[in-house]
């Protein structure tokens, strides 16, 4: 197929040439452009920046405190009234918590979506989400079995599921719609997470060994000396699992927002993004769900 | 904005706290991740056939050895955006 004009290829490099010398103009000014037509004549002007970069940080990051550091109504959708009445349910922290809960909700379907659209051909030809889906849950069910041995492959769905939630939550990020942000990105969400898998362990390790067996060493300072630490040691598991991943994608969504604001969101943030949230999302999904999963094995294991 | 003395001396503390506990921090997981990365190439040359197993292994090790660099990432944005002066 022949094409008339310029080819594929030097199109890319002239967009690519644009762009760059974008992000170098306009990293140096501060000054964003804006095109319309204001006073009856069309204009092309410089505008100076609203935000500060500590600014935007904060009304991405802490939108009610920037809230009441600058005196604005809130609104939520544009709406007083709506907000008013999240206020009286969730106080001082009403956005924050309208868009976390906001974003679970939208999370929850999209992992309601991926069942469904697996579970509709179950018995037919295999179509390629569920594939994918089987690839996952076959990965998974091996690390269960080697970490867990084979009468535990109950918990393979428990494992799968950490997993999905989570990457889930990390991926949601990427999407370039205002307002959707990683729930992960919120302490509350890891910090439940955490709670619930070290429940699951010592439901586990007491089903397993029975009740006085397992809580004997913490316990118990004849038998165990450092019987103390051990129980505090249980309590920073669930510290560092959930600072882990809140941390990380935290700390990658700070330094997207920050190098996105220097070049102007132009032709940056697509190769943070894919760093920060594919690459650094999917590990910390797979590191949360394998910690989880070689918790409860150390704790079933007998000394 | 209008600062004191004071005000201002806090606020740079905070800010050179931040700068120096990001600094410190990131010595102890870097030195790590490079270990676990070379010991993982050499385990990987000696037997080529346990590469996804010893790569799995590695990115597990690393991203627990990062966790205290972590937490300095957590302490110094606190120190940034949380410390009100």
């Amino acid at each position: 197929m022949t094409h008339k004009g310029l080819s594929l290829k030097t199109w890319i490099i002239i967009i690519g040439v644009i762009e760059i010398a974008v992000v170098i103009l306009s990293g140096g000014l501060n000054k964003t452009l804006q095109v319309g037509f204001e006073d009856g004549t069309f204009a092309i002007r410089n505008v100076a920046d609203k935000y500060s970069i500590q600014e935007a940080i904060t009304e991405e990051f802490q939108p009610d405190l920037y809230l009441t550091e600058n005196g604005e109504e809130g609104t939520i959708y544009g709406s007083t009234a709506l907000y008013d009445f999240f206020h009286r349910i969730f106080g001082g922290s009403t956005l924050s918590a309208f868009s976390l809960i906001r974003m679970l909700i939208i999370v929850n379907l999209a992992i309601l979506l991926i069942a469904f659209s697996v579970k509709k051909y179950l018995f037919d030809r295999p179509s390629k989400p569920q594939i994918l889906m089987e690839g996952v849950y076959e990965f998974f069910d091996g690390l269960v079995i080697d970490s867990l041995g084979k009468e535990r492959r109950s918990y393979t769905p428990y494992v799968v599921t950490i997993f999905l939630f989570i990457w889930v939550c990390n991926m949601i990020g990427m999407i370039p719609i205002p307002g959707f942000m990683e729930p992960t990105r919120n302490l509350n969400v890891p910090l439940g997470m955490g709670i619930m898998c070290i429940t699951v362990v010592h439901i586990t390790a007491i089903r397993t060994k029975g009740l006085w067996r397992h809580l004997e060493p913490f316990i118990n300072p004849i038998k165990n000396p450092m019987c103390v630490l051990d129980a505090v040691g249980e309590i920073s598991k669930v510290v560092s699992i959930s600072f882990r991943l809140f941390g990380n994608i935290l700390g990658g969504a700070i330094i997207v927002l920050v190098i996105s604001s220097l070049v102007k969101f132009i032709l940056f943030p697509v190769g943070l993004n894919l760093f920060f949230g594919l690459f650094v999302g999917t590990i910390q999904a797979f590191v949360f769900t394998m910690l989880a999963l070689s918790y409860i094995s150390v704790a079933i294991t007998e000394e | 904005m209008e600062m004191t003395i004071a005000q201002g001396i806090a606020k740079a503390a905070a800010l050179l706290g931040a700068g120096v506990c990001m600094g410190i921090g990131a010595l102890g997981p870097g030195l790590g991740e490079g270990f676990v990365a070379g010991k993982a190439c050499e385990g990987i040359a000696r037997s080529p056939e346990n590469a996804n197993l010893i790569t799995r292994t590695m990115l597990v090790g690393q991203a627990v050895s990062e966790s205290t660099g972590i937490y300095s990432l957590v302490i110094a944005l606190l120190l940034v955006f949380a410390v009100k002066v």
